[in-house]
């Protein structure tokens, strides 16, 4: 895969981001890293960036020193019980005297687990040092922010992903348009992984990569369509709606909150009254909200759905207030 | 004849059991070592789950090489002189007819301390001195119980069966008995015995016989303990409730799984509510229950299941005209048989996004919505860059084909 393929494995060869490279390059020099938090949005190379850290101080046999864990995959409290106690109390036999515990998507934790791992975090501070990566620093709990040394991960300019693109075109010998790096940085916006899954998939046609490529790919990859599912609501045909909902969470694996980001975004585009966006934006909101307490992604899309047929009898009506 | 169809199919050779190859390849060599001399160890101890095949691949051993099977089980006396009695003697000398001799000890599990005192003494005693083969059979071999007996065994374990073997050989007896059975069907049977060949056969015959079709909506009820004429009466009570009274006593007289009926509500509620502002205020009501559902599991606070039966009854009840557009049939939930028809294809996706996001570092649900769409594509486009990618990813055969399979 081209994005791990082309992915730094030193500091020094992170080009963006250049105030946080140069701080963590002092904590090399001083072999000394405090717990830290970097937050920003995804594909910004927070991840790259706590890698190349492990990498710069440990050496090529980083991974004997270090423990990655994602939160989404394990988001209990017993994670942190568990897993990482015992990770973090076992003392490191090199010459850098602690581990780093690598603790991604640590938004998503449960506020019970960072309560759990705040305690953890200080009691084995000697042996054990925490990076948090996250994308909204906001949903970590303040005493963790408060022992940590915050870092803010920024989208790169647009100049450095054309820097990129090119760079890995010319290793793997692509021919690449002008309009075609535009319509990757297009799709990409600013995620650097996205950018790149977009370019190694326009690769995978072996045609030279322009605009029409690229939107032919993306076309393709897009699951089934959301739009089309929203469609079928307003047509007023709810139970093939739920067939497609039904067939994007289970056939496709894809999270409730995703497809509600996605009916959110395509909302605005739908030719219907504007008072019932604003109407069915409250119900995305309100449906958003509560997967997170638990409840059943499907019946609460469907709900919204439900709310789609309504939308669409009143136009057809005419209502068009 | 009304066999049961676990002995009516019971394997006659050992061809005929599924699964367990290692297993029953070294059994035979064991007992190969007999025809030489008296091998080390003179017993078998076979252990493993219930259902995965350990008797009937002793019983098809004997029939395959013609001996003879003495066999002693939990509803036989099992104390010191007893097993003195059956296996004592048989140890000792050759059969009448020259046949050779195979001693069954089967569920040695239930040998009890008090009803069969000293048996388990004796039988470690036989085993040690014994001129014939012989087999034990338990569930768990490590019970500290078994532990001077054990060391006088050769131990081999019998895995459960996968799926795929078992929803095979339910596809053979359908053949035999004529029905005929949707594929889902038979994979659900399997899927829900999880390994235990005669609990699916003895679910399949209950389910199929004397029918010579068997519906994969056939098999959904199995998981729903509550009755059809049940369910349905309900249903209606709260469709066409007189009053909010009638509709919340139909949920709170009724003793059916309340997440089931909420199933059921979801499933039916678009074909009774036809109208679009009244189906919108129904699905709200539902989404409303089923918030409350979520507090309660995530608050453990049950007081809250009030609101979660009052929403799904008197709710859906108030938000509609109630009026019948005539005679309705109500169906079983195609959500309920959506989630076990591609629960194995769920469990692969999850699998598969936990594999590419530990490659990618990043979690399973970012690799399905971030990955997993790209890799399709590349897959489609190009079989060799896709190749290269499964065998970097480590993504099994199931996965490269979900992969390489156009939507």
């Amino acid at each position: 895969m081209w994005t791990e393929k082309y992915r730094p494995r030193s500091l020094d060869e992170i080009v963006n981001q250049e105030e946080i490279v140069n701080r963590l390059k002092s904590f090399v020099k001083a072999r000394n890293v405090p717990h830290c938090i970097f937050a920003g949005p995804p594909g910004t190379g927070k991840t790259t960036a706590a890698l190349c850290l492990a990498h710069d101080l440990y050496g090529p046999g980083y991974h004997e020193y270090i423990m990655e864990l994602n939160a989404s995959d394990e988001r209990g409290i017993n994670v942190v019980r568990e897993t990482v106690k015992t990770f973090a109390r076992t003392r490191s036999i090199g010459e850098v005297p602690f581990k780093i515990l690598i603790l991604d998507e640590a938004d998503n934790m449960t506020s019970d687990a960072q309560q759990a791992l705040r305690r953890t975090m200080e009691r084995y501070t000697e042996t054990a040092r925490f990076i948090l990566i996250a994308n909204y620093s906001g949903r970590i709990i303040e005493p963790i922010q408060s022992r940590c040394a915050p870092f803010r991960f920024t989208y790169l300019p647009e100049e450095q992903i054309i820097k990129r693109i090119r760079y890995i075109a010319e290793r793997e010998g692509l021919t690449i348009s002008e309009d075609g790096i535009k319509a990757i940085i297009e799709i990409g916006g600013g995620d650097l992984r996205r950018t790149i899954n977009v370019l190694q998939t326009a690769a995978s046609t072996g045609k030279p990569i322009d605009e029409e490529t690229v939107y032919s790919v993306v076309g393709r990859a897009n699951p089934a369509d959301v739009r089309e599912m929203m469609l079928t609501a307003l047509n007023g045909e709810f139970v093939k709606a739920r067939e497609k909902l039904r067939e994007l969470l289970l056939r496709y694996g894809l999270a409730g909150s995703d497809i509600l980001g996605q009916i959110h975004s395509e909302v605005f585009r739908l030719n219907i009254p504007e008072r019932w966006k604003v109407k069915i934006i409250e119900m995305i909101g309100e449906a958003d909200y509560r997967l997170q307490q638990g409840s059943s992604e499907e019946i609460q899309l469907s709900a919204l759905l439900a709310k789609f047929v309504e939308a669409g009898a009143e136009i057809k009506k005419g209502r068009l207030d | 004849m009304n066999l049961p169809w676990t002995l009516k199919y019971r394997p006659k050779t050992l061809s005929e059991v599924i699964g367990n190859e290692d297993a029953k390849k070294k059994i035979l060599q064991w007992i190969k070592k007999w025809d030489e001399k008296t091998p080390k160890k003179r017993a078998l101890l076979l252990y493993g789950p219930p259902g995965t095949g350990k008797t009937v691949t002793v019983e098809a051993l004997a029939n395959d090489l013609d001996m003879e099977l003495v066999q002693s089980n939990a509803s036989d006396y099992r104390t010191a002189d007893a097993v003195q009695r059956f296996a004592g003697r048989s140890s000792r000398y050759g059969t009448l007819f020259g046949k050779k001799r195979l001693i069954l000890f089967d569920e040695i599990d239930g040998i009890t301390g008090s009803a069969d005192q000293g048996g388990l003494r004796e039988i470690t005693k036989i085993v040690k001195e014994t001129g014939s083969p012989i087999i034990l059979i338990a569930n768990d071999a490590y019970n500290p119980r078994f532990s001077t007996l054990r060391k006088s065994c050769e131990l081999i374990e019998f895995k459960k069966p996968t799926r795929t073997q078992i929803t095979r050989l339910l596809a053979k007896i359908c053949n035999l008995e004529g029905i005929r059975a949707e594929p889902d069907a038979l994979k659900l049977i399997a899927e829900r015995a999880n390994g235990d060949v005669r609990s699916a056969i003895n679910d399949l015959q209950a389910l199929a016989q004397g029918k010579d079709r068997l519906t994969f909506e056939d098999v959904a009820w199995l998981s729903s303990r509550d009755r059809k004429e049940v369910i349905f009466n309900i249903l209606r009570r709260i469709f066409y409730a007189r009053s909010i009274g009638g509709a919340l006593r139909a949920v709170n007289e009724a003793d059916v799984d309340l997440d089931m009926l909420l199933e059921w509500i979801y499933e039916n509620l678009p074909y009774h509510v036809k109208d679009p502002k009244e189906l919108a205020a129904a699905m709200e009501m539902l989404a409303l229950a089923d918030v409350y559902r979520g507090r309660v599991a995530t608050t453990q606070n049950w007081s809250l299941m009030r609101y979660f039966i009052d929403f799904m009854s008197a709710g859906i009840a108030t938000s509609w005209s109630r009026k019948s557009h005539g005679w309705t049939p109500f169906r079983f939930p195609s959500r309920i048989m959506s989630m076990s028809r591609s629960k194995a294809e769920r469990d692969m996706l999850k699998t598969m996004g936990l594999r590419i996001g530990r490659k990618c570092h990043i979690s399973a649900d970012r690799a399905a919505r971030d990955v997993i769409p790209f890799l399709r594509v590349i897959f489609q486009n190009n079989p060799k860059m896709g190749a290269g990618l499964a065998k970097w990813f480590g993504l099994d055969e199931d996965m490269i084909a979900f992969l390489s399979r156009k939507k």
